[in-house]
């Protein structure tokens, strides 16, 4: 089958990362990612499916791979060579559409008894990644056994699948999981209606955030930081009350928590501030900034993947923040599944409008350097459309 | 010597009009048949200002001799006006240091002890210590600062009293110290129409509490306009507080009035008319205007706000508040007047770069609306010179800039509230208290030199009759997406903005262009 | 190019030639005008290219240069006559500094002496402070009898003369012992002479340095002195010495103790408290 493979080469990716990761070099000959003819994916077992993605998205965390941003920690929980894309929406052999729930957790791998992760609802978390009738991978996506959904066919267990209803489009559905990933990053918050949330960032995962705490959570005011004049039209569209640029974060927010402000030799900060911050963008500036501007006794919740950071420890220590990381989803307080949730709110959200463009595997290059740009050229996710290769 | 003031029209023989564009100068060719209204030329001054001031405090009006109400024992208080008249900044000496030297020079004689000399500010910002010293002098500025020479801090929960309440329900604050002084004395400079009289007091050492009763929107709305008292709903309800005041008490008032002689000989085509420009104007405009287009905007500010003007004393009263002023008014007005010949269509007004608010800072949006659609588009009495539903043309580059010390609670003003509405009404009910009691604001106002967190909705409020009386407004040479989040058209040039207002006003409109600073006050037929 | 532009519409704009109205009056100068007839650096167009170079070049550069801080201006304000300043000499930016230090129309008639044999020994840097700073020659060793008679010619022709009475920098910073010039040169223009102190323009322009760098600058005038009945020339040297030394202190006259009244009894202006 076609299918776009990741190779674990240490010169390939030494070379990447000597050039700081620039998208014609990270998508090249010398690069870990191949286009070409892929063995499929064996079934595991009874309980696995074929699954052939419809479209599959390209994520912040593929692009840090790819770029050879990612950190290093992920190393040992992934198996080469692998399919990436773990954002899909796809068809059985039947012609149900469905959406893939890539956590590979311990009912997924056929391990009896459950990790105490597992058990809890969190199969992200799970402890036993590295047992079980397939490899080691924290995800479909990320592991060599599965495939994944930058290739014509993967397989999935059949707890891993969710219906897509029918007045859902492939184009909505596809962000499905990252809006998961939100929703379970907005309820590990649980900001309170007297909050004032800010989310940082406005990427797919910012705005999905958004639209998640404004749905799930609603504060008392919601602020946006969107960099791009295309990302504040959604933000505003999406809930947030306020949609501000990166270089104000201090001034509005002081506005918006009558917090005052002092001006330290390298980055202000705020006596007050907001209650709570998701950090969406993954980067150091965002974390620095986010443990300024949350107020003392505030909550940070780190939303978007971030790398080795290089991060100012002292107001966090001083202004006693707890810190957070939201990864994944699984089975919410409650008892509904994250995915369920997802594929409750998504209808009203008319999220095929966050879609675009959509690129064929064998313009790989192109979707990739887009993605890394996405946010300059008016995008949000930016994914493959593996239909045409059906015919 | 001295013409009065003038209302050319432009036929083909008419040289170019000056238009200030903040802190730089344009020449504009306005349509054949337009009228440009000049200021009258500066009056003579007093041939001896020391003199004049000394037989003023000798033979006040409606009061006795300064010298005979001051004794050792008592408390004197002696407040001043702030930094923003008159302006461009004028040359040393100042009028009020004049005037203070003599007041002290009789304190001294008398052997008072316990004087306090206030700078009455009310929600302006605190001045520094070389503003002050400006306006004092070497000489009292050593003898008295810090301890007896301060700026009002009006939100000192310690240093303000609720006084009493007038006729009308309006709260009046007083500086406890100038609450409880067997004297007040008050130095005023009233530049123009506006400043004087009860105001000086009711306002300058009042407080949130005491403003907030007149600064409304509704009260500005029925001011029409500031710069003629009697048709001023504004200065209807200062006097009403400043009478209160005097009733409590003792006052002694003493007001001087200048000539508008508001540029230094190096920039006298800023004063003169275009058809009285010698050479040696046109080619320092030509030069200005280099400087203005290429050099970096701090050069700009700088050459800019260090003109000093050589205004002259033309008169100064002492005594009674009222008598006083009305004798100032006489000065002023006759300084000041221009008989205009009906309204117009579309009123064009170049803005200069100084306001009142934006002493030795930049020039924000917001002031820019204040100063063209507050205060210049309010120097009329009986109508305003744009008829109503006209178009009112502004000149000003209009740049998302602000002054980050003296203008935070502006910079908030604009990205927050200007955001979501731009109506006064709607902006008074919904923002204006939680500005006025942010405690950074507060803060800042009390110990940093920022503007009270309340003084951005003035200025708004202040513009708000010219946003009801006029059908459109628009920028020239403004920055686009300022102008528009401001809520005005912007246009490149004169030509683009005057096609423009004809579809507000229709095709074949009258012109008229104000061609101030030097100010005047248009008295409208 | 805009600037041909705007030639082109001041131009075409105003018709040459023609009656202009009169405009008002300035405010009339108290002093006289000084003389021009004296030499090259104090005619026009000498004077006026001097005026356009001080006020727009040398003075703001100096301002800007040293965040020059100036107590005392008001002394010279409303001057009647020509007056002698004095000053003390730490460095070769104190002529500059002190100029801009002067209120404008002070400056405007100020003639600086400028030492003859270390100026005037080179021609071309004889010319360039001439036109710049409005210096003349003013021969240290040797030759003072001529030296009094033009600088007293300067003083009597309407000229405010600024001169260093230790004749050379001062090396260490402290003040050294003023020439008696000064004492015979006000003794016979009969001219008030003010003391001037400057502070700080050893680090603007250090002694033996040929550049100069930023450094914050202070410069005090003080009450200006008149010569005594009796008092010889020696001894009015000694007290204007004494009062620029006590400018660098920090006061014209020894602190008073005391409340208010005193102190502004102490800062009054001779002249304008006699008037009174």
């Amino acid at each position: 089958m076609l299918a776009l493979q990741y190779v674990r080469s240490v010169p390939a990716y030494a070379f990447v990362k000597a050039t700081g990761g620039r998208a014609d070099v990270a998508t090249s000959e010398l690069s870990m990612l191949h286009l070409g003819d892929v063995e499929e994916p064996e079934l595991p077992g009874r309980a696995w499916v074929r699954v052939r993605p419809n479209l599959s998205g390209i994520c912040g965390s593929d692009t840090s791979a790819i770029t050879g941003h990612a950190s290093l920690y992920l190393d040992p929980l992934t198996s080469y060579p692998f399919v990436p894309g773990h954002e899909v929406v796809g068809e059985l052999e039947d012609g149900t559409r469905v959406v893939v729930e890539p956590a590979l957790g311990c009912h997924v791998r056929g391990v009896e008894p459950e990790c105490p992760r597992c058990a809890e609802g969190r199969p992200g978390l799970c402890e036993n990644v590295t047992e079980g009738s397939i490899g080691v991978g924290l995800q479909t996506g990320y592991c060599a056994s599965t495939g994944g959904g930058w290739g014509e066919v993967l397989v999935a267990h059949e707890s891993q699948l969710h219906a897509v209803p029918a007045g859902l489009s492939d184009e909505a559905a596809v962000l499905v999981e990252p809006f998961a990933c939100c929703i379970h990053a907005a309820l590990r918050g649980a900001a309170g209606p007297d909050d004032v949330v800010v989310v940082l960032g406005a990427g797919t995962i910012g705005l999905l955030t958004v639209a998640a705490v404004r749905r799930f959570t609603p504060p008392k005011r919601l602020i946006a930081v969107a960099k791009h004049p295309a990302q504040r039209e959604h933000a505003r569209r999406l809930g947030a009350d306020a949609v501000i640029g990166p270089d104000e974060v201090f001034q509005r927010i002081r506005f918006a928590t009558q917090a005052r402000r002092l001006d330290g030799p390298d980055r202000p900060l705020l006596l007050g501030g907001a209650d709570m911050t998701f950090e969406c963008t993954g980067t150091a500036r965002g974390l620095n900034e986010a443990a300024r501007f949350t107020r003392a006794g505030g909550r940070v919740v780190a939303v978007g993947m971030p790398g080795e950071e290089k991060v100012d420890w002292g107001p966090i220590w001083q202004r006693e923040l707890t810190v957070m990381g939201a990864y994944a989803y699984g089975v919410e307080p409650g008892g509904r599944r994250t995915f369920d949730l997802a594929l409750e709110a998504a209808p009203g959200l008319e999220l095929e409008r966050l879609t675009g463009p959509c690129f064929g595997l064998s313009e790989y290059r192109d979707a990739i350097a887009y993605a890394l740009e996405a946010g300059r050229l008016s995008a949000v996710k930016v994914a493959f459309d593996l239909r045409d290769l059906r015919v | 010597m001295g013409r009065p003031g003038a209302v050319i029209e432009i036929d083909r023989n008419t040289p170019p009009v000056l238009f200030h564009y903040g802190e730089g100068v344009r020449l504009e060719r306005l349509p054949l048949g337009s009228r440009v209204v000049y200021a009258p030329d500066p009056i003579e001054p007093v041939a001896h200002p020391e003199r004049a001031i000394r037989r003023a405090l000798a033979h006040p009006v409606e009061d006795d001799p300064l010298k005979a109400l001051l004794r050792p024992d008592m408390r004197l208080t002696i407040a001043f006006d702030d930094l923003s008249l008159p302006l461009p900044p004028m040359a040393q000496p100042d009028v009020r240091q004049l005037v203070l030297e003599e007041v002290i020079e009789m304190a001294a004689e008398a052997g008072v002890e316990d004087v306090h000399l206030v700078a009455a500010n009310s929600l302006h910002r605190r001045m520094t210590e070389d503003e002050i010293r400006h306006i004092v002098g070497d000489r009292i500025f050593s003898t008295f600062y810090p301890d007896h020479l301060y700026n009002h801090d009006a939100e000192d929960p310690e240093g303000n009293v609720l006084i009493g309440t007038t006729s009308r329900g309006e709260e009046v604050t007083l500086s406890k110290r100038a609450a409880e002084s067997d004297l007040l004395v008050y130095v005023n400079l009233t530049f123009v129409p506006m400043d004087g009289g009860h105001k000086s007091l009711a306002t300058g050492l009042g407080s949130y509490r005491s403003v907030r009763a007149h600064h409304t929107v509704d009260t500005l709305l029925h001011s029409r306009s500031y710069f003629h008292p009697p048709d001023s709903a504004l200065h209807h309800s200062c006097i009403r507080q400043g009478q209160l005041i005097e009733d409590t008490v003792r006052c002694f008032h003493i007001e001087t009035s200048v000539n508008n002689h508001s540029f230094p000989a190096i920039a006298n085509f800023m004063q003169k008319r275009e058809t009285d420009w010698t050479p040696a104007d046109q080619a320092a405009f030509l030069a200005v205007k280099q400087l203005t287009d290429l050099a970096p905007a701090d050069v700009k500010r700088a050459v800019f706000h260090s003109m000093r003007a050589p205004y002259g004393l033309t008169a100064v009263h002492a005594g009674q508040v009222d008598a006083v002023h009305d004798r100032i008014l006489e000065t002023v007005n006759r300084q000041m007047l221009v008989e205009v010949e009906g309204q117009t269509d579309i009123v064009t007004i170049g803005i200069p770069y100084l306001g009142p608010y934006n002493v030795n800072a930049i020039m924000n949006p917001v002031l820019v609306v204040c100063m063209g659609l507050g205060y210049l588009f309010n120097t009329y009495r009986g109508r305003p010179v744009v008829r109503e539903g006209g178009v009112v043309i502004l000149s000003h580059p209009c740049r998302n800039e602000f002054d980050s010390v003296q203008h935070p609670s502006y910079v908030d003003f604009y990205d927050e509230v200007l955001s979501d509405t731009l109506n006064p009404a709607e902006i008074e009910t919904r923002y204006e208290k939680c500005f006025a009691e942010d405690p950074w604001y507060r803060q800042l106002y009390r110990r940093s030199h920022a503007y009270h967190g309340v003084h951005p909705f003035y200025a708004w409020y202040w513009a708000a009759h010219a946003m009801q009386h006029v059908g459109d407004v628009i920028v020239v040479g403004g920055e686009r997406e300022t102008v528009h989040h401001l809520g005005f058209k912007c246009a490149t040039t004169l030509e683009d903005a005057l096609e423009m207002a004809e579809q507000t006003v229709g095709r074949y409109p009258s012109v008229t262009h104000l061609r101030l600073p030097p100010l005047f006050v248009a008295d409208v037929k | 190019m805009s600037l041909l532009r705007d030639v082109r519409a001041v131009r075409a704009g105003w018709r040459w030639g023609g009656v202009r109205p009169a405009t008002w009056a300035a405010a009339a100068p108290g002093l006289p005008e000084p003389s021009t007839n004296l030499d090259w650096a104090r005619q026009e167009p000498i004077r006026s290219l001097r005026w356009a170079l001080q006020r727009g070049l040398a003075v703001p550069f100096a301002r800007a240069v040293t965040g020059l801080h100036v107590e005392g201006a008001d002394w010279l304000r409303d001057q009647e006559r020509p007056v002698l300043l004095v000053s003390n000499h730490v460095s070769h930016a104190d002529t500059v500094v002190l100029l801009a230090a002067l209120p404008d129309r002070a400056r405007e008639r100020t003639v600086v002496g400028a030492a003859a044999d270390y100026f005037y020994g080179r021609p071309w840097l004889g010319r360039v402070v001439s036109l710049w700073l409005n210096t003349f020659p003013f021969a240290r060793h040797g030759g003072a009898q001529a030296v009094l008679h033009s600088s007293s010619q300067l003083l009597k022709s309407g000229w405010n003369l600024l001169i260093y009475p230790e004749g050379t920098r001062s090396l260490d910073g402290r003040m050294g012992e003023f020439l008696p010039g000064v004492g015979h040169l006000a003794n016979e223009t009969r001219s008030p002479v003010v003391p001037m102190h400057v502070r700080g323009t050893h680090r603007v322009m250090p002694k033996g340095r040929r550049f100069f760098m930023p450094a914050p600058v202070d410069v005090r005038i003080g009450r200006p002195l008149e010569r005594r009945q009796g008092e010889g020339s020696r001894a009015f040297t000694r007290r204007v010495e004494d009062a620029v030394r006590d400018l660098g202190r920090g006061s014209d006259e020894p602190r008073v103790v005391g409340d208010w009244i005193e102190r502004w009894r102490a800062s009054a202006h001779p002249r304008r408290a006699s008037a009174r």
